[in-house]
């Protein structure tokens, strides 16, 4: 179901942009203007990529596992796992960080703690209701709030990148609850 | 009265002893009574204006009593003098009868004189005539003569008779006749009299009462004007009132029409106030209409006199006065009191 | 005697008593009718298409355009041409009668020449009610500027009636996004308040926000994340150069110019948490504004240039607060609602304009600062970035049309939308520029 609105709303960007493009060409083309070149500045970044967290792969021996060993094998197989959760929801004009996230965001904070050269940047988000300017404020003390909860919990303050996209990176595109729930989140890029 | 007066004048009586002349002088003492009686209802020295109350009429009567007794004083002057007039006139009348009645007398005997003298005459001739046949039947004449003679002396005797007897009756009959006509014309007279004091008294009667009345009249009239007049105003304050709620419903009409046509400009505040005089043709055009008082905005003053040029007819009253009074010409205030 | 003197006094006293009444009946034969409301409805005016000699480049026509702008000040209610009964281009043929009849107020007549490279209109503007011309001109453009020849007409004709200065020869900023390629593209770009004549000024995949104008019209300052985070700028328009102003830690956004020129307002977080700074920008000297655990944010001068308006969350949401000067405490202006957010305030003082929540639908609504009574002047639900036209007559905003945002120009009372052709996926955030003379 979502993946179909995904999908139409996808499919109707890219038309509209289509057009757009076309149009917009026409004008500039008229416009002719000297100058106007040098006003478009493209500058190349490779946004709006999630880059998943990465390398934590070493040599594993599979033999002689002690009771603990093994104990501690299967705890590490869990927080890897947790770990796989790197977005965080949140309320309506709210940075509180919801309960169900907590267990995940220690098994990131310990794992950060266990792990110093590893950086993590925090994206926050809002939806699109409000102003652009105070969701960009809120995104960015939701991922304020997040970053003090890992710090909290073992991570150090230079691990931590915080950024604040505000309303302009939806997760899903929509004007709907679902699709506002989220998009009110963090997300926690590993580099 | 005036039919007896050929009969009266036949009797050849002196004509200023006449009933006409009497009748006439009457008149005349009525009439100036009248004018007297006139003249104090003239006298009072103002006629009674013509707008007082009732209040007044009391005492305007209170001359009368004043010339009353003076007016009875006349009148019983009057009926003396009239009495004594009448007594001597009936003196005469009973002079002129018994002179009369002799002249009659004397009239009668001279024609029985005439008569006698005649029938002697005639006796005579027959005497001649017999004492020539005397000697042809002197004997036998004598007897016939003789009864012819005593036949007709009884003849003669009886007609005298007669004829005295008659003369008699019509003397009687004559007496009654004119005792009669005296009776009645003595009745008649009185009653003329008794009419003429009448209407006398009946025309002052209504002399007095027409004044009364006139009085009345104009106290009644004065009341009258003094209530139309109350009743007029009276009237003139329901109009007015009338005038006011219907200059009151053309007010709100003319407001609803303006507000409609006014397009405050946007630099319009709270604080703008553009008075406008206008003047309305009785039709309801606009005939001019002035700014008095500017606003300091000529956009927001353009707009208000736009506002008030834009009515093709402004709803007024049809009742002329109202009209006048309120519409004729009038100010209209434009102050935004709520801007959007 | 008595009874004579009594009523002479009667009629002396009945005779007062009616002077009296006369004159109290010529006091009240003034009547006074106060009109306190007008009408509810855009002013009707006769836009008459100029006669033309002369060849004319293709496109609008220059009395369209004036319509086109008079419509949407939502002040004007144009009458469609066929409807006219003439189409007169010179006052001898304006036949007031006729005017009046199809129920307009005011009659635009004229006349376009063209000499050369230059076309010169010749225009007169008329009330039809009073039947005076209220303004009369004659104004050239080059060819290719027929559009700035319109503008200019529409501001004449606007200030004529309204008293105000035109605000349709200014321009809009705005951001646009769409996707090319399967990357979103944002661009920011200048037209006409009427939304043609766009320009592209600066073209990026990563969000570009908050535009702009310097006073004097010249410049935009935004917010761009082109470097992966917000960053704020100052953009040249007609050289294209570009400055970084500032790039600290954290939030970078909210530019606000000061009426000189010489500074911004602008929202950081580089001390770890949303505040309001003034920057300096010849010497890129900071003053921390305000100073509070809450978002701060939106700032904008208010029309003094003493003091600001900004956003704050310190009540438990978002709220507008204002500082009479820059050192000032803040004074909260609106309770209406649970949200209320990014303040824009007219030049007069009289109103500011923000993005107001009621139920679960964003408005555009704006309080009075004198009576604080607030009013919801949009019926859209989805409203945000407000700006007001410098007049303080208009205003723009974006709103949602299906997944889209678009542009909607509403007059600044809430009166009449016009929406801007959106011609490019979604538009937002316009900002309103300044009148340049």
């Amino acid at each position: 179901m979502n993946l179909s609105t995904q999908t139409k709303a996808l499919a109707l960007l890219l038309s509209v942009g289509l057009f757009a493009g076309c149009s917009t060409t026409g004008e500039t083309m008229d416009e002719g203007g000297a100058g106007t070149g040098s006003d478009v500045s493209a500058i190349d970044q490779e946004g709006g990529s999630t880059v998943y967290g990465g390398g934590d792969e070493g040599g594993v021996s599979s033999s002689g596992l002690t009771d603990e060993e093994k104990q501690a094998a299967e705890e590490q197989a869990k927080q890897a796992a947790l770990r796989e959760i790197t977005t965080f929801y949140f309320d309506f004009d709210t940075s509180e960080i919801k309960p169900e996230a907590r267990e995940v965001l220690v098994a990131h904070a310990k794992y950060l703690a266990s792990h110093p050269q590893q950086d993590v940047r925090l994206e926050g988000h809002a939806d699109e209701r409000g102003t652009k300017e105070y969701n960009l404020a809120l995104g960015e003390r939701r991922a304020n709030a997040v970053k003090r909860f890992l710090i909290v919990n073992g991570a150090s303050r230079g691990q931590i990148e915080t950024v604040s996209y505000g309303e302009e990176k939806p997760a899903v595109m929509g004007s709907n609850e679902s699709a506002w729930a989220q998009n009110r989140r963090v997300e926690l890029v590993f580099k | 009265m005036t039919n007896r007066e050929p009969r009266v004048s036949s009797t050849g009586t002196p004509p200023w002893k006449s009933p006409v002349v009497m009748s006439v002088v009457l008149h005349l003492v009525i009439i100036v009574i009248a004018i007297v009686g006139w003249s104090w209802m003239d006298t009072p020295p103002e006629p009674p204006p013509r707008s007082i109350s009732a209040r007044l009429i009391s005492p305007q009567p209170e001359p009368s009593p004043v010339v009353e007794p003076q007016d009875q004083a006349d009148r019983e002057k009057q009926k003396r003098l009239e009495e004594e007039k009448r007594k001597q006139a009936d003196q005469a009348r009973k002079q002129e009868e018994a002179r009369k009645i002799a002249e009659q007398k004397a009239r009668e005997e001279q024609a029985r004189k005439e008569a006698e003298a005649e029938r002697k005459k005639q006796e005579a001739l027959a005497r001649e005539k017999a004492a020539k046949a005397k000697e042809a039947a002197r004997q036998k004449a004598e007897a016939e003569a003789k009864a012819r003679a005593e036949a007709k002396a009884e003849e003669e005797r009886k007609r005298q008779e007669e004829a005295r007897r008659k003369a008699e009756e019509e003397k009687r009959r004559l007496e009654a006749q004119r005792k009669k006509e005296e009776a009645e014309r003595k009745k008649r007279e009185e009653e003329a009299r008794k009419a003429a004091e009448q209407k006398r008294l009946e025309a002052e009667r209504r002399l007095r009462e027409q004044q009364l009345e006139a009085l009345a009249d104009e106290a009644r009239k004065a009341k009258e004007a003094e209530a139309l007049k109350q009743q007029q105003a009276a009237a003139a304050k329901a109009r007015e009132a009338q005038m006011l709620s219907e200059s009151e419903k053309y007010q709100a009409l003319i407001r609803e029409r303006l507000s409609q046509a006014w397009y405050p400009p946007s630099s319009a505040t709270e604080e703008m106030t553009a008075r406008l005089q206008i003047t309305l043709l009785p039709t309801g055009e606009l005939a001019s209409v002035k700014l008095v008082s500017s606003s300091g905005n000529t956009a927001f003053d353009n707009s208000a006199l736009s506002a008030v040029r834009s009515l093709n007819r402004y709803p007024i009253p049809d009742d002329r006065d109202t009209f006048e009074r309120y519409f004729r010409q009038f100010t209209i205030e434009f102050n935004p009191r709520r801007l959007r | 005697m008595t009874q004579r003197t009594r009523t002479l006094s009667r009629h002396v006293f009945l005779a007062v008593v009616i002077a009296m009444t006369a004159l109290v009946n010529s006091a009240h034969a003034e009547l006074l009718i106060r009109i306190t409301e007008g009408a509810d409805s855009a002013i009707p005016i006769a836009v008459v298409p100029f006669s033309e000699s002369g060849t004319m480049p293709a496109g609008d026509k220059v009395s369209r355009i004036v319509q086109d702008d008079l419509t949407m000040s939502g002040e004007f209610r144009p009458l469609p041409p066929e409807k006219m009964l003439s189409l007169p281009s010179r006052r001898e043929d304006v036949y007031f009668r006729d005017w009046r009849m199809l129920g307009q107020r005011y009659v635009l007549v004229g006349e376009l020449k063209r000499s050369a490279d230059r076309v010169s209109a010749r225009y007169e503007l008329f009330d039809v009610n009073r039947q005076e011309r209220i303004l009369g001109e004659t104004a050239s453009a080059s060819v290719n500027s027929l559009r700035t020849l319109g503008h200019h007409i529409s501001d004449k004709v606007y200030e004529a009636i309204t008293g105000v200065k035109g605000a349709f020869s200014t321009r809009l900023a705005y951001i646009t996004r769409d996707t090319f390629k399967g990357k979103p593209r944002y661009r920011l770009q200048v037209s006409d308040v009427d939304g043609k004549r766009a320009r592209i000024r600066l073209e990026s995949q990563e969000p570009i926000l908050s535009p702009a104008w310097s006073p004097d019209g010249k410049k935009l300052a935004y917010v761009s994340f082109e470097t992966g985070k917000p960053v704020i700028f100052v953009h040249e328009l007609a050289t294209g150069k570009r400055t970084k102003v500032a790039d600290f830690p954290g939030l970078n956004s909210a530019p606000a110019w000061s009426d000189d020129g010489r500074s911004l307002l602008m929202t950081l977080s580089k001390d770890g948490n949303a505040e309001i700074y003034r920057m300096d920008l010849a010497s890129g000297k900071l003053t921390k504004l305000t100073d509070h655990w809450a978002i701060d944010t939106e700032a904008v001068y208010d029309h003094t240039g003493q003091g600001i308006f900004f956003t704050s969350d310190r009540s438990g949401g978002p709220q507008i607060y204002h500082m009479d000067s820059l050192d000032a405490e803040p004074r909260r202006i609106t309770f209406g609602s649970r949200y209320n957010a990014r303040p824009r305030p007219d030049n007069e003082g009289r109103f500011v304009y923000y993005v107001h929540q009621r139920n679960s639908a964003f408005h555009i609504a704006r309080t009075n600062l004198k009576t604080g009574e607030e009013t919801i002047l949009t019926r859209t639900s989805s409203d945000e970035s407000p700006s007001i036209s410098p007049n303080g007559r208009m205003l723009i905003y974006a709103t949602k049309q299906g997944d889209n945002s678009v542009l909607t120009v509403i007059s600044a009372d809430g009166g009449a939308a016009y929406s801007l052709p959106a011609s490019e996926g979604d538009v937002r955030e316009p900002a309103w520029g300044p009148i340049v003379n």
